[in-house]
């Protein structure tokens, strides 16, 4: 093409000048533009869909006005070679390192810092915080249910979604692009870290919770986390409460008998009706009430009071260890 | 509906990543300017560039600005988007003023909504508060105690009252009404 482009312009430059002054207006399409554009479509529609364009190869592009940028979107004071780190993966180093090495670059120089360790520091932070958080959010629910929600919070679609809402996809420096869902959750990770390098763990907790904790919000908890064998647990929960045996009643029944048959069981525990749940036979019913139950006494109901964001952990209540 | 808007994206009012709950971010992330450096129609763009788009990159640190100058074409407003939407805008022969309530316009909006049909004005992600209906709701307490089978749960609710009850009530209303006298009276019409 651009060898076409020269010729052109060679073509152009031999041209006499004072031809420029006559040139003819034109007013129709030539007869090849449409034959042209249907082959170029043409070819097109047969090399199928194509890889997305990354950000980076536009001529509009400059990466220290972006890594500038990200920073202040955030409210967030950044070192810049801090937060550059933070966006190299590490297979993307190598691949520099490789090229340097083809090119017979020296060895002392070949250090280009990849962001592994960032990565550990801020999967650290952001554990013990949200850990911390969900303590505090939701005093009454047992360790395991703490974990399987921090877990989906800082699992690797939670941390993907909230990386690539930040904007980080166009500028992490890695092999492939798009890139993948690990790596987009692995430079979040990163840049906690690096945010806590920059300017204060304090800062990291914040970051934390305003970006990872508030994905809590109106997302039902029992669809995170759902008891296995409730009625076992409930019972295990009343006697450590002291609340009394879990009793379950048959509250009602209809259609006995018939395929569209309804039963509803209520749990007691001393004479208090703790939860109720319906089902197609009483071992479901019983099921969904210690559910219910459950809910009630651990106060994840959806109608629970909502989470509050805006609340500040106190440093010595998140266990860094 | 109109045709242009058979194959428009739609969707409903939705903050992207929770945003302003925790802190607020600026959706907007990149903006790009594309004018021509004499042709008339950038006029306005180029009057914007000289006296307002460096205040503007100061004010909102956030948002990279890129100015692209090109030969003999209509000036444009690029916006990017942080969920990855583009919005394009013509700005051909726009003034200076129509230029920054525009990109005011983008700087406050969550994604390009120019593409986006809103199917409503709102959404909930809750949209029953009371779960799903079953025989129990709202159920009467009496229910509970009842026996089956039963005469009064087994009746129709609005049984019509018949001509012969009617007759009876009247009668009895009658020797209410009549009192002690009446009584007198009725045994004298029985004895004629």
């Amino acid at each position: 093409m651009s060898l076409l482009r020269c010729v052109a312009g060679v073509i152009a430059l031999a041209r006499p000048i004072n031809n420029a002054s006559t040139i003819q207006t034109q007013r129709h399409f030539k007869r090849w533009v449409s034959p042209t554009l249907r082959e170029l479509a043409h070819r097109v529609k047969k090399q199928g869909p194509q890889k997305p364009e990354p950000r980076s190869g536009f001529v509009e592009w400059n990466y220290r006005s972006e890594l500038f940028a990200f920073g202040k979107r955030l409210n967030e004071e950044f070192q810049l070679p801090l937060l550059q780190t933070a966006f190299t993966q590490r297979t993307y180093a190598h691949q520099e390192q490789e090229r340097q090495r083809m090119l017979g670059i020296a060895e002392a120089d070949l250090q280009t810092a990849d962001n592994s360790q960032l990565a550990a520091k801020g999967a650290h932070i952001a554990k013990a915080y949200v850990e911390a958080y969900l303590q505090h959010a939701l005093p009454k629910v047992p360790s395991a249910g703490h974990q399987a929600i921090a877990s989906y919070l800082l699992g690797t679609e939670t941390l993907a979604h909230v990386s690539t809402h930040l904007g980080t996809k166009e500028l992490i420096f890695s092999t492939e692009y798009p890139p993948s869902s690990e790596t987009l959750a692995q430079t979040l990770q990163a840049i906690i870290g690096a945010l806590a390098d920059s300017s204060g763990v304090e800062r990291a907790f914040l970051f934390v919770r305003d970006f990872i904790c508030t994905q809590l919000n109106q997302k039902d908890l029992l669809e995170i986390w759902t008891p296995e064998q409730p009625l076992q647990l409930l019972s295990e929960v009343c006697t450590e409460r002291q609340l009394g045996e879990p009793e379950p009643r048959l509250l009602g029944d209809c259609g006995k008998n018939t395929v569209l048959a309804a039963f509803q069981v209520g749990i007691y525990a001393n004479r208090q009706l703790l939860g109720k749940g319906f089902g197609e036979n009483v071992q479901t019913a019983t099921e969904t009430a210690a559910i219910d139950a459950l809910q009630t006494v651990f106060e994840m109901h959806e109608n629970r009071r909502p989470f509050d964001f805006r609340m500040q952990l106190e440093a010595k209540n998140v266990k860094l260890g | 509906m109109s045709n242009s808007h058979l194959f428009l994206k739609s969707g409903f009012p939705r903050a992207p990543l929770q945003n302003g709950l925790g802190r607020y971010v600026c959706q907007l992330q990149r903006l790009t300017l594309k004018f021509c450096k004499n042709n008339g129609s950038s006029r306005g763009m180029r009057d914007f560039i000289e006296n307002h788009l460096v205040d503007f990159a100061k004010e909102n640190p956030g948002i990279v600005v890129y100015v692209k100058p090109r030969r003999h074409r209509t000036p444009v407003l690029v916006g990017e988007y942080l969920n990855g939407d583009r919005e394009w805008l013509s700005c051909r022969n726009s003034t200076q003023a129509e230029i920054t309530k525009w990109i005011e316009l983008l700087k406050t909006q969550n994604g390009s909504s120019s593409s986006l049909r809103l199917r409503k004005m709102w959404h909930t992600d809750v949209p029953s508060i009371q779960g799903p209906w079953t025989p129990f709701l709202l159920r009467s307490p009496d229910a509970h105690s009842q026996t089956y089978p039963s005469t009064e749960a087994s009746q129709p609710f609005d049984v019509p009252q018949t001509a012969t009850e009617k007759l009876i009530e009247l009668f009895k209303q009658q020797k209410l009404e009549a009192g002690a006298d009446g009584v007198d009276v009725l045994e004298q019409k029985r004895a004629e």
